[in-house]
């Protein structure tokens, strides 16, 4: 684009071909972007889910379930160095829409997490009458609530192999999550099925 | 390509001419990048199209000049940063460029 008068007289071809081209550059470069943090995420969950499980199973302790808050902690510590090292691009459309879907996902799931507790707390220390409890299985709903935030952000990025992705590892894990106790299972096949195999496919395209 | 040329030439003299100062394949690039974001830097743009910092400053000069653009001249911790938004009045005429395109196309 140098010779500004010889790149002035463009064909209609050319411009949608320039318009085009240079929207799917910027596409990119936010997928790019997004590659590494699911990369980390869905590690980090993996192996939390791996090492809670050996501990409460050997300790007979259901505690261990908050080393997901230090896992989210250390998630979003990781997410901010990943961000400040990776290539400079603006926010567009694409961007913004990705970071409040994950934004309001990890909003609801520490809400509904933290909502558990306290109603924990209120049966145990309120004598309140346990007829009226409900049970609900928390990890479907997070099992459920993940998937369908990866399935949009693949929906929304149009990239097919990672809606395949989160799509099998929510069904998958859906499965897991109904038919056995615990949940080592459900969220390794959602850490690596839904969030680690999406970030290296996404990794692999803007390599080229 | 000259074929290609006489045929846009000969569609532009049936449909609504295309906007001179949106036709160029650099003030173009740079119009395609800014529809989609809030605002762009001048180090992004010249990375994003390829174009040397000369020409860059000038096409930006002619899209401001048309109302097209918005620039901002501030600082980036010590460093400056010229930042650049397209304005609604840009936004109009990009619309209205692809509708044009698309005229030329389909017919």
């Amino acid at each position: 684009m140098e010779n500004t008068e010889k790149k002035e007289n463009i064909s209609t071809e050319q411009s949608l071909k320039i318009i085009a081209e240079t929207m799917e550059r910027s596409r990119m470069t936010i997928a790019k972007n997004s590659g590494k943090p699911l990369i980390l995420w869905g590690f980090l969950v993996a192996v939390t889910a791996l090492v809670i499980h050996l501990l409460w199973t050997n300790t007979n302790n259901p505690a261990w379930n908050l080393l997901w808050f230090a896992m989210a902690a250390i998630g979003f510590a990781a997410t901010f160095i990943i961000s400040k090292n990776r290539e400079h691009a603006p926010l567009n459309e694409m961007g913004r829409i990705l970071g409040k879907i994950w934004m309001w996902f990890g909003i609801i799931t520490t809400g509904f997490y933290l909502l558990i507790w306290i109603a924990y707390f209120i049966i145990k220390y309120c004598n309140y009458n346990t007829d009226s409890v409900i049970h609900v299985n928390l990890t479907l709903i997070i099992v459920i609530a993940m998937g369908l935030c990866g399935i949009i952000s693949g929906v929304v990025m149009k990239m097919r192999s990672i809606v395949a992705c989160c799509a099998t590892a929510t069904f998958l894990s859906a499965l897991v999550a109904l038919l056995m106790p615990g949940q080592v299972l459900v969220f390794v096949i959602l850490g690596i099925v839904g969030l680690l195999v999406p970030g290296l496919i996404l990794q692999k395209k803007a390599r080229g | 390509m000259k074929g290609k040329d006489k045929t846009t030439e000969e569609k532009s003299l049936l449909f609504k001419p295309l906007d001179p100062i949106l036709h160029s394949e650099l003030r173009l690039a740079v119009m395609s990048i800014l529809i989609g974001v809030e605002e762009a830097d001048f180090v992004y743009l010249k990375g994003q199209t390829g174009a040397t910092s000369g020409n860059l400053s000038v096409q930006l000069d002619k899209l401001s000049s048309a109302g097209y653009v918005e620039i901002e001249k501030s600082f980036r911790g010590k460093k400056p940063c010229t930042l650049c938004r397209m304005t609604e009045k840009g936004r109009n005429a990009f619309a209205q460029y692809v509708e044009t395109l698309k005229q030329y196309i389909q017919k």
